[in-house]
């Protein structure tokens, strides 16, 4: 049993409180999945049942946690890992050593365990998380999925009662991310381990959960209760759920299969496909024939041809590995086909340089730490104005369209992921680029965070630019773009009008398309145009 | 396959004539031994690829050495031809001693390498790092988080490198390095605060025993007085090498006060050690041949030095002398490929364990 009396906590050179007057009791063997916007004190939360707020953090903390009748806050981290196991957001990061094997055994060395009891438990932990053929291997030679399987592995090898996990799926795509969490699910069912998650893909874990806490932030109270409760309750939920609180369903359906019977309630009219919007007498933008490249022997992209015209806003999607980043790659020039041609707005980027290129195209890449540098947002934008030789302007319009307009003076590091996420965007956009690549740009974003991103990006198709994005995100996907493009193993599988390839597909379409096999509707906003 | 001290071992031995001697017969039977090794315990490591970079930068280096030291060293009597004398530097004639010269410098470098190549295949560093003395445990842990560090930060550094471009740097000066440096930086410093925070949450660290006062004072004492023993005794060994006993007064002591050091701070590490690396007896084969392959390097170095000298420019030879007891024993280098072919290798844990086949 899990149980937060009072809990109040402040991080050090903080004025305003994360945690303020928390009780809440979490029964044993719980599944709980805890939501809210970042910033809201999920990770400070999750935090206090190990001990590490506050004694890895410092600040100041009153109120009283007990973990299995033990208190975190006397025993400290070290006191607690035997029976609380914590995992990390970013799998690379919480990695010790270099093989597998002995990463399981970190812990248990920790705890000074003779050497047939730790044989004993690492082989049990290879078996239940069917981590078995990975034992020799090199972790950083792992997918993100196995990584993050390993990470909890070792941590279970101490055979804690709890199981903690901050975002572990914030980081990985959306297969790896399932990987991960059924073997949470399988972890919970088989051997009645307590797991406390927070995770932001509701859609996927939402139905399995058996509380769900909702963090709101800024003061607010907590919200704890069943799944179908909380969901009832908080502003940001997955299309699925929104949908059925606007049209009154009850109970709220969490799942496709719950949704059914209410969907056949709502008419459906003959119309299936809606014609090719494509307008041919646009200029071409983007152009690439016959595009091959390769990796150290390994083929990137096999004889890929396209012809984006302007204006238009299409989704690359497709498996990791199946060319997506390399493609956006070669149409801002930072790669030169190995055979074949790209041409960005009339420049072949096997000669033009990339300084020319990036005077039309502007790449926003996927990990916007790799970007920002500078002490404030305001110095990342005239930083990116001096390298195009263009002069300061008035940034407020920019900032203002993402909301960023406060944040103009801060330190961009210090922000939150998906703050982070549009002052790359705004660091790359404040030159002005006809054409506007992105390349994964909802990871580790909230749903929150995600509706500000999708108004922004729905803005500029209205604007008339062009947007190339690759993304795994189905749901942006439905509400931004036009033309869905899908690799595999290099080659151009599908590529069509979104809502022709979404209802073609089973993987590849929204929630609400899945719900209605109806090429009519992709967004909740579809559906309630309609009716 | 092998234990890692075993092969650590053999790389001495390998490496020892690597450096002693230039003379091409003996280093072509050892990189000769050296690759036949590798091709036995190839298929018992995943880490086998890096072998062919290894080799890769071991003829790149064969490649310009040689045509360097031909064109710039005109010593030798057997002219192949001469270039005009006007031409700098590399104007004068071209002889066979300074192509040898050049072929049998590059070859030990080369040996050197496929040496390091083998070990580094056969031998993984973080199994050597267990190894490390139990109170030094944290140094060892420190390289091995060094060792993961690095390839995280060179990716971090190339996508570092691609953002900056495409946001319109360029390098002018030494300011525009603050776009590539400080998100590195930072980058570094934020996965460092998290490998501390993952490490504490699974119990690292406050594994120490405290010492009794009487104890703690002990082992500072034994310390510094070894320390300076140690100095003290290299120093008279170098300066005053005819007064040996001196010498051997004051290392002899110190060595034993760092031991009691050694032998008190591990006792005081409560932390086990997860190794399954045991010792066989193909790993006492292993090792004493390798330790008498060095021990008679050493003798030979000694006693009959000018076996081991070669020099191709007059007054000397340009062809390589070859002594056939030599040259056989460091055929003994093939130890380990042989060894392996007797036994064929262990069936790996995880196959028995996961069941398949």
């Amino acid at each position: 049993m899990i149980e937060y009396k009072n809990v109040h906590y402040r991080y050090p050179g903080n004025e305003a409180p994360v945690l303020r007057d928390l009780s809440l009791t979490i029964p044993e063997g719980d599944f709980v999945l805890v939501i809210g916007p970042s910033g809201a004190g999920k990770s400070t939360f999750l935090r206090c049942l190990n001990g590490l707020v506050p004694h890895f953090y410092g600040g100041t903390f009153s109120g009283q946690v007990r973990v299995l009748g033990r208190d975190p806050l006397h025993e400290g981290p070290r006191g607690m890992a035997p029976h609380v196991g914590f995992v990390f957001q970013n799998p690379e990061d919480q990695f010790v050593v270099e093989t597998v094997e002995d990463e399981l055994a970190f812990a248990l060395e920790n705890y000074n365990l003779p050497q047939a009891t730790m044989r004993k438990r690492i082989e049990e932990v290879l078996d239940q998380l069917n981590i078995a053929h990975l034992r020799q291997r090199r972790i950083s030679t792992l997918s993100g999925g196995e990584q993050q399987r390993v990470a909890i592995a070792a941590v279970l090898t101490l055979q804690p009662q709890v199981l903690v996990l901050d975002e572990p799926t914030s980081q990985l795509d959306p297969q790896a991310a399932e990987e991960v969490l059924d073997t949470l699910l399988k972890l919970n069912h088989d051997l009645g381990l307590s797991i406390i998650l927070s995770e932001h893909r509701l859609e996927r874990v939402v139905q399995y959960a058996d509380h769900v806490l909702y963090l709101p932030g800024d003061g607010q109270p907590p919200l704890f209760g069943s799944p179908a409760e909380v969901m009832a309750r908080v502003p940001f939920t997955p299309p699925l759920v929104t949908l059925g609180k606007a049209l009154g369903w009850e109970p709220l359906p969490l799942t496709i299969k719950e949704a059914r019977r209410f969907a056949k309630r709502v008419p459906s009219s003959g119309v299936r496909v809606q014609p090719d919007t494509r307008n041919p007498k646009l200029e071409t933008s983007i152009e690439v024939q016959d595009l091959w490249f390769s990796y150290n022997g390994h083929d990137a992209l096999r004889g890929v041809n396209l012809t984006i015209r302007a204006g238009e806003f299409v989704a690359v999607m497709g498996r990791n590995g199946s060319g997506k980043t390399t493609l956006l790659k070669h149409i801002v020039g930072l790669l030169k086909p190995r055979q074949g041609r790209v041409a960005v707005i009339g420049h072949d980027t096997r000669h033009a340089s990339v300084t020319e290129i990036i005077t039309h195209v502007g790449y926003v890449p996927q990990n916007p730490n790799a970007l920002l540098f500078a002490d404030t947002i305001r110095e990342e934008l005239d930083f990116t104005r001096r390298n195009h030789h263009l002069p300061p302007t008035d940034y407020t319009p920019l900032l203002h369209l993402l909301g960023l307009e406060r944040h103009a003076e801060r330190y961009p590091r210090d922000l939150s992921v998906g703050e982070k996420q549009r002052a790359a965007l705004a660091s790359i956009l404040v030159a002005d680029p006809q054409v506007i690549l992105l390349d994964e740009p909802t990871r580790g974003l909230d749903y929150q965070q995600k509706e500000a991103l999708t108004a922004f990006l729905q803005k500029q198709k209205r604007a008339g630019r062009t947007v190339v994005m690759a993304t795994h995100d189905v749901e942006l996907v439905a509400s931004c773009a036009d033309r869905v493009i899908i690799l595999g193993e290099g080659q151009v599988v599908v590529d069509g009008p979104v809502r022709q390839v979404m209802t073609d597909s089973q993987v590849f379409a929204s929630q609400v398309n899945k719900l209605f096999r109806d090429a009519r509707f992709l967004t909740v906003e579809d559906v309630l145009r309609q009716l | 396959m092998f234990h890692p001290i075993a092969w650590s071992l053999w790389v001495v031995a390998a490496a020892m004539p690597a450096m002693l001697t230039q003379n091409p017969l003996y280093l072509s039977i050892i990189c000769l031994a050296a690759g036949i090794v590798y091709a036995t315990v190839r298929h018992t490591t995943p880490l086998a690829a890096s072998w062919n970079s290894f080799l890769k930068l071991g003829l790149t280096l064969l490649a310009f050495t040689v045509p360097i030291n031909a064109l710039s060293v005109h010593a030798g009597r057997l002219v192949l031809f001469s270039l005009p004398p006007s031409w700098p530097l590399i104007g004068g004639p071209i002889t066979v001693e300074a192509i040898i010269f050049g072929v049998s410098k590059a070859l030990s470098l080369f040996t050197l390498l496929l040496i390091f190549a083998v070990f580094n295949c056969a031998v993984d560093q973080s199994r050597l790092l267990r190894w490390t003395p139990a109170f030094l445990f944290e140094a060892g842990l420190i390289t091995s988080i060094a060792l993961t560090f690095v390839p995280q930060m060179l990716r971090n550094a190339q996508e570092i490198r691609e953002a900056q471009i495409i946001r319109g740097h360029r390098f002018r000066g030494l300011r525009d390095l603050l776009p590539l440096f400080v998100p590195l930086l930072t980058g570094g410093l934020e996965r460092a605060v998290q490998l501390a925070e993952s490490m504490e949450a699974r119990g690292f660290g406050g594994s120490l025993e405290s010492l009794s006062h009487g104890r703690e004072i002990a082992v500072k004492v034994a310390t510094a007085a070894g320390l300076l023993g140690l100095l003290g005794g290299f120093f008279s060994a170098t300066y005053f090498p005819d007064r040996r006993a001196l010498s051997w007064l004051l290392l002899l002591p110190s060595i034993g006060a760092l031991l009691f050091v050694f032998r008190v701070q591990s006792k005081r590490v409560h932390r086990s050690r997860y190794h399954h690396d045991t010792w066989q007896r193909r790993d006492t084969v292993l090792a004493a041949v390798s330790a008498g392959l060095a021990l008679t390097l050493l003798l030979v170095r000694a006693g009959a030095r000018s076996l081991l000298t070669y020099y191709p420019y007059p007054p000397f030879s340009p062809w390589p002398s070859f002594n056939l007891w030599l040259g056989s024993a460091f055929t003994l280098l093939l130890v380990p490929a042989l060894l392996s072919s007797f036994h064929p290798p262990r069936q790996p844990l995880n196959s028995l364990v996961a069941g398949e086949p």
